[in-house]
């Protein structure tokens, strides 16, 4: 018990003393979760919308795949996305093998089915005939998109959160991908397991602290923005 | 500004709409009335060009409407109206001026005018969903009318409003629509609105229009059996024409000898139709100027709107709306000996 407590003393003081390996760790963590978040809004809230909306013959196994994308293993993902990656694989030209960008590659895979399935049932809680009032006042289709979507913000930043979570906190993709180099693209999730696996417990429960106080922060923010519109909606 | 010719859509097993002929000329209002699931809505979302395109042509402002190089330019001269107010969650302000702000049209005083005409400037800062039912539908019209639309198409617009807010809407909607001069095709159940709102209609049912015209006239003369039954006529007899003398046309129907003014044939196989509010029933034995008056006996006595409905048998069965004032005055009750008589012009015969 005297080690945890110990542990939790010293991360805090190494949190607080400057370190810039740590503080290096945890911007790299924050760069490639948020890089990976913004590409997988940008095609998860138009495409859930899209899927929502649209009559199409495959409907039904599209949603299945996009619910089953979910919750794909991230270990899963890291290990696909490398074998592409690879010298041999078919995206071997990107030259993005143990690079932040191969990380974010596989952080897009493994939130773009969240954030696209939130937003689908997002869309989907709308009635269809709005979509459709939409498209009569003279809206194109994606104005009609833009309108529905704006009418269910609260959901699609729901959306956005539970995306950034799934990031933010995932270590088996990162791991694989990424390699876990120091200096290059070691994130906090890789460098946590490595020191746990060192038997530096100090340092593993600095960047354990850091990481569930940066998710903190970040959810915090969007939480705030999120309720503030809520209490806007209520109060109108 | 709408025609449609020889449209066909096959939309479910048994289920299609068909339509040889329709055309609805420049700023006529016209009704589409009939039964649920007579394919009403789906003739209108025709229009709407929400349906894929089926056999025939569809002309809308003097372009193909299956054309989809036309969609977003006729979406964008026409306006459409649901039952339910369909609105954003924000300022009635707002709402009315989404058409300008999607067409990146400025507002230039519009969105003030439409406020000010459908009643609804008092709120124009308020949240439109915190409107009562009877605002939010003068919000949704008055969105619709924003752009100045050359189509407006109406779904049932006044299903959910309660009668006195429906009758004030329905009012003031009359003349807007005149004064604007904009084509309105507008879809109900309700002959009332029909008959209040527009200048000529269309009764639909199992996907086909059985009998299009004027109101007055598709009320007076329905084409069909089952016209006449959706538009209130209670008293459909079959009998045939046994006689004529200039139009007075005797009909053998029921077992009694009925005079109609119509212009059939001795020997025609008719249908007599005859509205309740046509019919009187009195005491009184002497027929006056009623051609059509039989001894009847009362069979029933149901309160019907702000009326009485007297179901009664003359050797063929009956019906006449009766006042309250009547019922009560005459003490009318099932098993009572009256008199019921009607004019021969009330009558009308459908030929079999």
């Amino acid at each position: 018990m005297e080690f945890i407590v110990s542990g939790f003393q010293k991360g805090i003081a190494l949190i607080f003393s400057g370190n810039a390996e740590v503080y290096a760790i945890a911007r790299l963590s924050l760069l490639v979760s948020m890089f990976a978040t913004v590409i997988s809004v940008l095609i998860g809230v138009p495409l859930g919308a899209l899927i929502a909306v649209k009559k199409f013959p495959s409907k039904k196994i599209v949603i299945s795949l996009v619910n089953t994308g979910m919750g794909l293993p991230p270990v899963v993902v890291g290990l696909l996305v490398m074998l592409f990656l690879s010298r041999s694989g078919p995206l071997s030209f990107l030259e993005w093998l143990y690079t932040p960008m191969g990380m974010v590659l596989a952080q897009v895979i493994i939130a773009t089915p969240v954030i696209t399935g939130l937003s689908m049932s997002a869309m989907q809680s709308i009635d269809p005939k709005f979509y459709r009032q939409i498209l009569t006042l003279g809206a194109g289709e994606w104005q009609a998109l833009a309108v529905c979507l704006k009418e269910i913000k609260l959901s699609v930043l729901a959306a956005v959160i539970a995306g950034f979570g799934s990031v933010i906190s995932e270590v088996g993709a990162v791991m694989i991908v990424g390699g876990n180099i120091r200096s290059q693209t070691r994130v906090l999730t890789t460098a946590t397991v490595l020191q746990t696996q060192m038997g530096n417990y100090d340092m593993a429960i600095a960047l354990g602290l850091i990481l569930i106080g940066l998710t903190f922060i970040i959810n915090l923010a969007l939480t705030f923005i999120q309720q503030q519109k809520a209490q806007a909606y209520n109060a109108k | 500004m709408i025609k449609i010719r020889d449209l066909n859509f096959a939309l479910a097993p048994g289920f299609g709409l068909s339509v040889p002929r329709l055309d609805i000329p420049q700023g006529r209002v016209f009704a589409i009335i009939g039964p649920n699931g007579a394919g009403k809505t789906t003739l209108l979302n025709v229009l709407a060009l929400f349906q894929e395109s089926g056999a025939g042509s569809l002309e809308i402002m003097g372009k193909d409407a299956y054309d989809p190089r036309n969609k977003l330019f006729l979406r964008r001269s026409m306006s459409f109206v649901f039952s339910q107010p369909y609105l954003l969650n924000d300022t009635v302000y707002r709402n009315v001026a989404l058409p300008l702000k999607l067409r990146g049209e400025p507002d230039e005083g519009r969105v003030a005018e439409m406020l000010e005409l459908f009643k609804i400037s008092a709120f124009k800062d308020r949240n439109a969903n915190t409107l009562s039912q009877g605002e939010r539908h003068r919000v949704t019209l008055a969105r619709a009318f924003v752009t100045k639309p050359g189509l407006v198409l109406l779904d049932e617009p006044f299903s959910s409003l309660d009668a006195r807010i429906k009758d004030t809407i329905m009012h003031d909607l009359r003349v807007i629509f005149k004064a604007a001069g904009t084509t309105v095709v507008l879809v109900t159940q309700d002959q009332g609105e029909a008959l209040t709102l527009c200048d000529s209609m269309a009764v639909m049912k199992a996907g086909r229009i059985l009998q299009h015209g004027s109101p007055q006239d598709i009320f007076a003369r329905p084409a069909s059996a089952e016209v006449a039954d959706f538009v209130g006529v209670e008293t459909i007899l079959p009998g045939s024409v046994t006689g004529k003398e200039d139009n007075l046309c005797s009909v053998s129907a029921g077992g009694k000898t009925l005079e109609v003014i119509a212009g059939c044939a001795v020997g025609d196989s008719v249908l007599v139709c005859v509205r309740p509010e046509d019919v009187t029933v009195s005491k009184n034995p002497d027929a006056g100027s009623m051609r059509n008056h039989f001894g009847a006996r009362i069979i029933s006595v149901d309160p019907w709107r702000l009326e009485y409905k007297v179901g009664l048998d003359c050797g063929f069965s009956l019906m006449a709306a009766v006042t309250k004032q009547s019922v009560e005055g005459m003490g009318l009750k099932p098993g009572m000996a009256v008199f019921a008589s009607f004019k021969a012009t009330a009558a009308h015969l459908i030929k079999r």
